[in-house]
């Protein structure tokens, strides 16, 4: 384990691994990993895809997770988006201990502090921007009226509403992937989580959608980018290198 | 705007600008959660109905299949079991029969016991009519079943000639279509005069119209009858005419066939309601004329109302009911079936769908929801279609064998109701096991 990883950089200097654990119960940082490991069963074999990560991610902050295919960036990805839990370790998110959570509670947070957007979008294909974009506001239980119109702001901030009633098909990669930032961030959650966000575009359409994350950034929102491309991890103020299931860099750029 | 600071302080002063910032959120109240989900669920069932119309035609037709047979047999049921209601208590639920033996006797010991009674007599018959007060009519009526009746070269079988006095045209209620009763007299005189069911002229005259055929007359048992009045059509009952046969006087009816069986005698009570009442008196009444004290069991004789007939083509018709009914309900589970497999094939097919809406902040129970919703609405709506055409074969069917149709509120709810159970009970498993998907193989999916 890096001291880098270990560094929280509000309390500056490293701390010891035995250390890590008498911290104060419910951390300060918005993301705060804890020893994170993650072990699949593959038959009589035991695979350890993540080896005792650990991370403290602050509020505000524009970070980028780098790592080539089968480094462990994606269970990492999951880990933070709060789709899987780590078999041994802690993960904080915004005050709440998610590594004991059973599955309803990790589906609540999703809904409230994680927002998604993935490499192929993900859109419900049968239903409107406006439909896909309300469908977190749904599951968190708001009125329609209320719902319709925090999902119109929403998708006016990525500069939709022409293409409110339009279903994916009918729209480019570009504006599929807009609608997914507008779904991802329409219930304010904590922090907006990006799995190779610009892997289906073309070099324009990416280089949109990434002056899109910058705004989105300097309005006050915690993004995380799950990303193999150095181009789009430069794009961050930090970066994490994942190698075989560990962080081998941490590095701030600006 | 980059720096931590600065964020630290955003937060609240935020509520009205259209951006994304994070800010504090109102948390939603567990009924309100639980109504968007459920519209949601059922935007959702509709689309996907929509998307799959094949599929859920043909789903929907495994249901109607099943809740229409179901409907349309109880239907036909309850149609038939109100025809013999109605049949047997033609003369309502006011007369009763005084007889020497039971209409319906189930022993042989009974038989035996039965035929030992004395016969009930024209004494006992006037003794009735004289000293029951309460009775409203009294009357006396018996049957010669499948006779051959004929008019010149032409001849009719399978006709029941039924000797009656005048006053049994009241207690039947015999309507005429054309022509008279005998009078009194004409009774008294033992004249031989006959009023014929509808289906006489029809058989008997070639289908010459009811006026015509009075004055006319018919052969019965070698000694002939002038019509004098034709009775109203009855219609027929599981195929069988009820308009095939004579009525000739009582006084007519002995000689022809002898006057030595024991005599059944009509009473009819004024109401409903005072029925109970006037078979008290007739009972004392007779119990009197067979010298029975209170410590008889047997009264010696028989009292009986038309519930005898109901009573036992209740016993009768009860167990096929149940298995016509447990045969129809039988393509009901196919149905459900069908529903079950279809609902699988769209679990696998919406993975994916699973997956994003899983991610979104979906519950295993918003899932569950959603799928059993979905089976639930194919199967309603089948439900609903269902029994209305199962009303629709019904009434085909009444109008082919001609007894009434009877739709009922209770079977239509608890066609849809049933079916919407199905629909529970074939979605459960297939909306488990879309609800227990992990999150990231279920996004996984293509």
């Amino acid at each position: 384990m890096s001291d880098a990883t270990l560094a929280a950089p509000t309390e500056g200097g490293a701390l010891e691994p035995g250390e890590l654990l008498v911290r104060e119960a419910v951390p300060a940082a918005l993301i705060s990993m804890r020893d994170i490991w993650k072990t699949y069963q593959m038959g009589s074999e035991q695979v350890h895809a993540l080896h005792g990560v650990s991370f403290d991610v602050q509020k505000g902050e524009y970070m980028a997770i780098i790592g080539p295919s089968g480094s462990g960036k994606s269970t990492l990805m999951n880990l933070i988006g709060c789709l899987d839990t780590p078999t041994r370790g802690e993960y904080w998110i915004n005050g709440k201990n998610v590594s004991e959570m059973d599955d309803d509670e990790l589906a609540r947070i999703r809904n409230k502090e994680v927002g998604f957007v993935f490499q192929t979008f993900n859109l419900l294909a049968r239903a409107t921007s406006l439909h896909n974009v309300e469908l977190p506001l749904i599951y968190a239980g708001m009125g329609s009226a209320e719902r319709h119109e925090k999902a119109k702001q929403s998708l006016a901030a990525v500069d939709l509403t022409d293409r409110m009633m339009h279903r994916p098909n009918e729209l480019s990669g570009g504006q599929r992937q807009r609608v997914a930032i507008a779904r991802a961030l329409v219930n304010h959650p904590s922090i907006l989580l990006a799995d190779e966000p610009t892997g289906a575009l073309d070099t324009a359409t990416s280089y949109e959608i990434m002056n899109l994350f910058e705004r989105l950034h300097a309005e006050g929102n915690t993004i995380i980018v799950v990303t193999h491309e150095p181009d789009i991890a430069a794009r961050a103020q930090r970066v994490i290198s994942i190698r075989d299931g560990m962080i081998e860099k941490d590095e701030r750029l600006k | 705007m980059t720096g931590r600071g600065d964020t630290e302080t955003r937060g609240r002063g935020e509520e009205e600008q259209p951006s994304f910032s994070p800010r504090r959120r109102v948390a939603a109240s567990p009924r309100r959660i639980a109504a968007s989900a459920l519209w949601e669920s059922f935007r959702v069932a509709f689309g996907s109905l929509r998307a799959n119309k094949l599929r859920a035609g043909l789903t929907l037709i495994g249901i109607i299949v099943g809740v229409s047979a179901v409907i349309a047999v109880v239907t036909i049921i309850k149609g038939l079991d109100q025809t013999v209601a109605s049949t047997f208590s033609s003369q309502g639920s006011t007369v009763f029969t005084i007889s020497k033996r039971p209409q319906i006797i189930t022993s042989r010991e009974d038989f035996l016991r039965f035929n030992k009674r004395k016969d009930v007599t024209h004494d006992d018959a006037d003794a009735i009519a004289r000293l029951c007060t309460l009775c409203w009519r009294t009357g006396l009526s018996a049957n010669v079943p499948q006779a051959t009746v004929k008019h010149g070269d032409e001849k009719m079988d399978g006709v029941t000639i039924r000797g009656i006095t005048l006053s049994m045209f009241d207690i039947d209620a015999v309507n005429l279509d054309a022509g008279r009763f005998w009078s009194e007299s004409e009774d008294a005189a033992g004249r031989d005069a006959c009023v014929v069911g509808a289906d006489i002229p029809e058989n008997l005259f070639g289908g010459a119209a009811p006026e015509r055929v009075v004055g006319r007359e018919v052969r019965v048992a070698g000694h002939l009858f002038q019509i004098i009045g034709v009775a109203e059509k009855k219609g027929k009952i599981f195929g069988f005419s009820r308009d095939s046969l004579i009525y000739i006087p009582y006084t007519s009816y002995q000689k022809l066939y002898g006057a030595r069986d024991s005599l059944v005698v009509f009473i009819q009570a004024s109401s409903a309601e005072r029925l109970a009442e006037v078979q008290d008196q007739v009972r004392s009444l007779m119990r009197n004329r067979r010298a029975r004290t209170f410590r008889d069991a047997d009264d010696g004789f028989a009292l009986e109302t038309q519930d005898v007939f109901l009573d036992l083509y209740g016993k009768a018709t009860s167990n096929i009911y149940i298995v016509t009914v447990g045969v129809a309900a039988i393509s009901l589970v196919v149905g459900g079936i069908v529903v079950m497999n279809i609902m699988l094939v769209s679990v696998t097919e919406r993975t994916k769908e699973i997956g994003i809406r899983k991610a979104v902040g979906a519950r295993q129970s918003d899932i569950l929801r959603q799928f059993l919703i979905e089976a639930v609405t194919v199967t309603a709506i089948g439900g609903a279609i269902g029994v209305a055409t199962g009303f629709g074969l019904a009434y085909l069917i009444s109008l082919l064998m001609g007894f009434p149709l009877l739709m009922s509120v209770n079977s239509a709810v608890l066609g849809v109701g049933v079916s919407s159970i199905v629909g529970i009970i074939s979605g459960l498993w297939p909306a488990w096991r879309a609800a227990r998907l992990h999150p990231i193989d279920a996004l996984r999916a293509e």
